[in-house]
């Protein structure tokens, strides 16, 4: 299991990346390699070029101002799970980054690499769907900002154009408030089978499901059954709705199970 | 007798090492990363192969296209079954007419089967040029089902052939009427599904034409080193003292390594044919498509038992699916059926048994050894079995079987197969298990937290472990050999025909040695593993090292302690009788000070040979064989899982196991205690994680460790261990114990999972058992009571 | 920017030493740590990054080698089993040898370096926050008994 050939380019700066990924067809950006490398090894993906995002200066910055949080595409997945600033102000986000795969895995799997991979069963694509993040989007013709609900199109598949770059995402830290996560996995470090990110509002309530559809599954709604039995009813009745890729009947129940939990974490810590 | 000789013969029964928590001589090397393994063998020159491998499970081969190939930069040689003809025939397939080709010549039987080796200077050469051959096949369909293809349906894998490659029936005499004559029936099919042993590093081979002396050195990873080099040698048609087999550092093995695989012929053939050194590492998806598959069996049981519990007869119709070739050279369908038959009613007195065996061909995987082999099949099925009764009765499973349980006095005790058990602590694992659990007191818990709906299970799984068999998958010769030297400096150089894989052989069988000779463990060194300097033995595998080799390294102890005391006591001018061995020196018992070191006594071995006495041959070299008189040894014990289901997703969580262990006397807790926990972990991958899944066009889709799931530290659970010693009648006392932990343990997990299903009215049939499974199975019970 | 060849000179830092040599830059960094150097006790399981055999420590973290580039590795400095053992053994690797934290060894070295990371950031790891740092390591042989075991003894300062 050995790569295809390929050339290497290193850059320092987001506008050179942008330069070499305009210029050299078949390129692919490079992040933390944890997912591209593993199918480049498998030779399911077989790019010409390779554009190393390593090597960018400060490309995992995080800062927090005037409630808008600012966080750097190249942050690792442990980093993010670690930062004192996202610990305090975003914990579902520190929460959620410490469950993508294993310690060795996050220490280079990046934030950017991950939202742009767009795997269904991945957390931190649904944790931005959830946050209402928006994306900046860098390319030779400019930046533009997208959000994280209009960036996911299925399987695999986002609103980045081939020559784009993901450099910065933004959310509010308000918005990171009362939303809590849940998820189901064969063993820890594995894809989830389903995750919840419930967010729960008086009036309100917002859900995203992830590994229970093609992409992230967001839904809103009004109040919550405070009712236990009726609460559970409703979730198993909207879970029935996903398509999931495969194992529907059982990731259908595990959706439930998720929301329901996330749910309760939302209320055991609110209270 | 004096006290100081009393004192000393005292000391002199109790081993210094043997059934000592001796730490592992093999570790410092291990630790530091300076060990050698295959891939860490670098020949000046060598070139690297990789396959060609068929992506369908059944075809006809129209074409192959190997210009592009050809044409790769790095490319320097490309085989196909044309420039290498080589097969190997196991019994079983040449007694069905069938030769299993090293590269597929008209027609693929499976997926993964190699086609096309390309030879080129790295791995990555070799890896582009892969991917520029093409290949032109024309479909074939292909037998998957082993219902249908028992009927040779849809086709024959093998077009002359029948597809069923084995069939037997077995009766005790009275059978029939036994079984009717009970008042109470029961039948379950059970099942189980593909698993593989996946040992940490992949398998692969090296081989070059040793300059020296012009024969072909094959480097592998592998258990058995001469049992490799016969079947290499046949295979290529070279005389066996044209091949040398070493096997360097193995990073695990479990079985699959006990194998030789077609890809093996290609290299060493390669190897002689273009006069390269050339080395073939597979890579993991090689390893799940192609290394033998395991456990894919079917049994079809009735039961026949009386309202306290007793069961008093067993009709089991076990199915195997060979897969598309027999593995060479141990067909594990047939082992998996034929030894499971053998066992099937336990460490119980069950009188009558009934077994039909039926195995298949297939285009899947050949199916070969996996650590337990049989084992965990029969235990599986057995223990299931004896909780199935437990709970038509509503009786507690534990009452089952004490009613069932061999008691003491009947040993030894042939079983319904005619198996003949040695002495055992049958009864005794089990109560002593139960009161490490603290059973009762548990079982009050379990109902109180049902209530509370926390579904709690506890699964207990008694079992029987046949060890140093005569005959098994490593191991085609009754004995293993030791040789012992003791160098002209008075250190000791022993060598075995063992295989060892993680198990510390240098370890235990240094121990042996060193309580035989009264020296340090330090001055010994245990080599193995290098046909060159090894005894012929049969190798590592089916649990025979320790009670086998062991035996081995004590006969060949004794030979050589003998004649250390022969040499002693001419120089000394005392009695033979009265020259004892301690602490690295000779000495007449109770004057210590008349002595000689044991380097004094090997310099005049070896260098003032005038010294020695009459007939005393030059030099300090024995060897030894041992051939234990029984065929088999069984170990046995009890181990009982606790696990919580969580009736909601299915998922389960191990919350205590507990292991009573009896592999007879001990010679290393420490090692012994690895390897149940090893096994145990392995067992847990067994019922819950682990599985070979095929499609309906007979592709494997399972083919990477995201996929094929294997136990990692946050799943297994911490273990109790408990050691009973019930020592065998063989050489040492020692019976084996490399396979129990995995024999016993999908047992203990399933009935827990069975136990805690109670209130769902579930219980496991198939392994491994899944969360989606189980969760089905919840809402299925649900529903009906709904 | 770097200009595009087929074969590049990187220079990397490994175990405290500098070598200076040429890679194809689809070379996989244990292979280069491997074949290219000789330090083989970096090993290789699966190249898909499930295994964990590969880890190495990349300015210090545990990082899949199998999972990095070689050339990208330029700048980072490396250390792996060799680079640990180079004063002889460490508390901890005699903490496994006293354990019986090994069996086959083909896991081992990069237990000792995960498990070396862990002890640095985590002065008196609990038995869970053992089992979840370790838990991207995959040992078939021992059922992991022993490696928790080993690791605890060597937090807490127990010598053999
Ligand atoms: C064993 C294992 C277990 C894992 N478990 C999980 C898990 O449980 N949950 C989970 O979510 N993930 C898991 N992952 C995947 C991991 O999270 C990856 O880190 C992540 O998916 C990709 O991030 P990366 O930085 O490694 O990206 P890369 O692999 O470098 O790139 C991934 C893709 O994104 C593109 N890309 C990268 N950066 C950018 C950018 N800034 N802008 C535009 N495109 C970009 C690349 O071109 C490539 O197509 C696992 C991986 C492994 C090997
Ligand atoms: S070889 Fe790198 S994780 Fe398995
Ligand atoms: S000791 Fe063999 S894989 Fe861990």
């Amino acid at each position: 299991m050995k790569p295809a050939p390929f050339s290497y380019i290193r850059v320092a700066t987001v506008e050179e990346a942008a330069n070499a990924l305009s210029e050299y067809t078949d390129a692919k950006l490079l992040a933390g390699g944890q997912s591209l490398i593993p199918l480049m090894n498998y030779r399911l993906s077989k790019p010409t070029v390779l554009i190393d995002l390593c090597g960018i200066e400060a490309f995992a910055s995080v800062s927090l101002k005037d409630d808008v949080f600012t966080i750097r595409a190249g942050i690792t997945h442990q980093s993010l799970h670690e930062h004192p600033l996202v610990r305090a102000y975003a914990p579902v986000l520190a929460e959620c980054a410490g469950e993508v795969g294993h310690w060795a895995i996050r220490n280079r799997g990046t934030l950017g690499g991950s939202l742009a991979h767009a795997d269904p069963a991945s957390e931190l694509p649904a944790a931005m769907v959830a946050l209402d993040a928006r994306f900046v989007l860098t390319s030779v013709r400019g930046e533009r900002t997208v959000t994280a609900r209009d960036f996911y199109l299925g399987l695999f598949t986002t609103d980045l154009a081939e020559d784009e770059i993901l450099t910065r995402i933004h959310f509010f830290a308000s918005s990171a408030n009362r939303i809590h996560f849940a998820e189901i996995a064969r063993r820890p470090g594995d894809f989830a089978l389903s995750g919840a990110f419930v967010r729960v509002e008086e009036s309100a309530t917002e859900i995203t499901w992830f590994g229970v559809s093609d992409m992230p599954y967001h839904l809103t709604l009004d109040a919550l059954p405070v009712e236990e039995k009726a609460r559970q009813a409703l979730f198993t009745s909207l879970a029935s709705t996903l398509e999931p890729l495969d194992q529907t009947v059982y990731r259908r129940k595990l959706a439930a199970v998720v929301a329901e939990r996330a749910y309760l974490k939302g209320r055991r810590v609110q209270a | 007798m004096s006290d100081a000789l009393h004192h000393l013969q005292k000391n002199a029964l109790k081993p210094k090492y043997t059934g000592a928590r001796v730490t592992r001589k093999e570790d410092a090397r291990l630790l530091t990363g300076a060990s050698r393994y295959l891939d860490d063998i670098e020949i000046p020159g060598m070139y690297e192969i990789a396959f060609v491998r068929s992506q369908r499970s059944a075809a006809r081969i129209c074409a192959i296209h190997l210009d592009a190939a050809q044409a790769t930069p790095g490319v320097k040689r490309i085989l196909t079954a044309k420039e290498c003809p080589c097969f190997f025939g196991s019994a079983e397939d040449v007694a069905n007419g069938v030769v299993q080709p090293a590269l597929a010549r008209d027609v693929v039987r499976y997926v993964g089967e190699p086609i096309v080796a390309i030879i080129a200077e790295t791995r990555y050469a070799a890896e582009d040029a892969v991917e520029r051959v093409q290949i032109d096949y024309e479909p074939l369909q292909p037998v998957l089902a082993m219902r249908e293809s028992l009927l040779d349906q849809p086709r024959r894998v093998h077009e002359k052939t029948p597809n069923r490659m084995f069939h037997s029936e077995y009766q005790t005499s009275g059978f029939e009427d036994a079984f009717q004559a009970a008042p109470h029936h029961l039948v379950e099919v059970f099942q189980t599904h593909r698993q593989t042993g996946v040992p940490l590093e992949t398998r692969g081979l090296a081989a070059t034409i040793d300059p020296g002396s012009g024969r072909l050195t094959i480097y592998a990873t592998h258990q058995s080193p001469h049992g490799l080099r016969g079947d290499m040698a046949v295979a290529l048609g070279i005389e066996e003292n044209e091949l040398r087999v070493i096997v360097p550092e193995v990073g695990g093995a479990f079985g699959i390594k006990a194998h030789a695989y077609p890809e093996y012929l290609v290299v060493a053939y390669a190897a002689l044919k273009y006069k390269l050194p050339v080395k073939w590492i597979s890579d993991r998806t090689e390893c799940l498509l192609t290394d033998v598959h395991a456990r894919d069996d079917i049994h079809e049981v009735e039961v026949a038992f009386e309202g306290n519990g007793r069961i008093l007869a067993i009709r089991d119709h076990l199915r195997a699916d060979a897969g598309a070739y027999s593995a060479f050279p141990f067909c594990g369908a047939i082992g998996e059926t034929v030894l499971a038959s053998r066992v099937l009613t336990g460490p119980y007195t069950i009188p009558h048994l009934a077994t039909t065996i039926d195995c298949t061909y297939s285009n899947k995987t050949p199916l070969g050894a996996y650590r337990g082999v049989w084992g965990p099949i029969a235990s599986f099925v057995q223990e299931g079995i004896v909780d199935r009764v437990a709970r038509a009765l509503h009786l507690d499973p534990v009452e089952v079987r004490r009613v069932n349980m061999i008691p003491d006095e009947l040993f030894p005790y042939t079983n319904a197969a005619g198996q003949a058990y040695d002495r055992g602590s049958y009864r005794a694992s089990l109560e002593k298990a139960l009161e490490m659990l603290n059973y009762d007191e548990l079982r009050a818990q379990q109902k109180t937290l049902r209530d509370h709906g926390k579904y709690i299970g506890i699964g207990i799984s008694a079992f029987v472990e046949p060890t140093a068999m005569a005959q098994s998958e490593a191991g085609s010769v009754p004995y293993e050999s030791a040789t012992i030297r003791i160098e002209p400096n008075g250190s000791v150089t022993a060598a075995f025909g063992l295989g060892p894989s993680g198990q510390g052989h240098e370890t235990t069988m240094a121990q042996l040695i060193a309580d035989e000779l009264g020296v340090d463990l330090k001055d010994i060194v245990v080599l193995h593993g290098d046909t060159d300097s090894a005894p012929f033995g049969g190798g590592t595998g089916g649990s025979r090292s320790g009670p086998i080799g062991g035996g081995a390294a004590l006969k060949a102890g004794r030979a050589m302690k003998e004649k250390l005391q022969t040499l002693a006591s001419h120089l000394l001018e005392a009695a033979k009788e009265d020259v004892q061995l301690e602490d690295g020196k000779a000495f007449v018992a109770g004057v210590p000070t008349r002595n000689f070191s044991i380097r004094e006594l090997a310099q005049v071995a070896y260098t003032d040979v005038l010294r020695l006495p009459e007939d005393f041959p030059v030099g300090l070299e024995v060897v030894a064989r041992y051939q234990p008189k029984r065929p088999v040894t069984f170990s046995n014990g009890t181990h009982i899982a606790v696990v919580e289901v969580d009736a909601q997703t299915g998922m389960i969580e191990v919350l205590d196991y507990v292991v009573v262990n009896d592999c007879g006397r001990l010679i290393n807790p420490l090692i012994v205690e690895g390897q149940i926990q090893g096994g145990v972990a392995q067992g847990l991958g067994s019922a819950y994680l682990e599985e070979l899944r095929y499609d309906d066009q007979g592709q494997v889709t399972t083919t990477t460790l995201a996929d094929y799931l294997l136990p990692v530290a946050t799943e297994v659970p911490r273990m109790r261990i408990a050691h009973l010693e019930t020592p065998s009648s063989g050489e040492g006392g020692f019976k084996g114990m490399g396979e129990g932990s995995l024999i016993a343990s999908p047992a203990a997990f399933a009935n827990a999972v069975s136990d805690a299903l109670e209130p769902f009215a579930f219980m496991v049939s198939a392994l491994p058992v899944t969360p989606d499974q189980i969760l089905a199975a919840i809402d299925r019970s649900r529903d009906s009571m709904a | 920017m770097k200009t595009i060849q087929a074969t590049q000179s990187i220079t990397l830092n490994i175990n405290g030493q500098t070598h200076s040599l040429d890679v194809e830059p689809r070379f996989l960094l244990s292979d280069v740590l491997r074949h290219k150097l000789g330090l083989t006790g970096t090993h290789v399981g699966c190249e898909h990054g499930v295994c964990g055999a590969c880890t190495v420590l990349v300015d210090g973290k545990p990082e899949r080698s199998c999972l990095v580039f070689a050339i990208q590795a330029e700048g980072s400095s490396v250390e792996t089993i060799e680079g640990l053992s180079a004063d002889g053994m460490t508390r901890l690797q005699r903490a496994f040898q006293e354990h019986h934290a090994l069996q086959c060894g083909f896991c081992t070295p990069a237990f000792l370096l995960t498990a070396t990371a862990l002890l640095k950031q985590t002065k008196d790891p609990t038995e869970q926050d053992i089992r979840e740092a370790i838990s991207g390591n995959i040992c078939r042989c021992t059922g992991y008994q022993f490696i928790v075991d080993a690791i605890l003894a060597a937090a807490k300062g127990e010598e053999a």
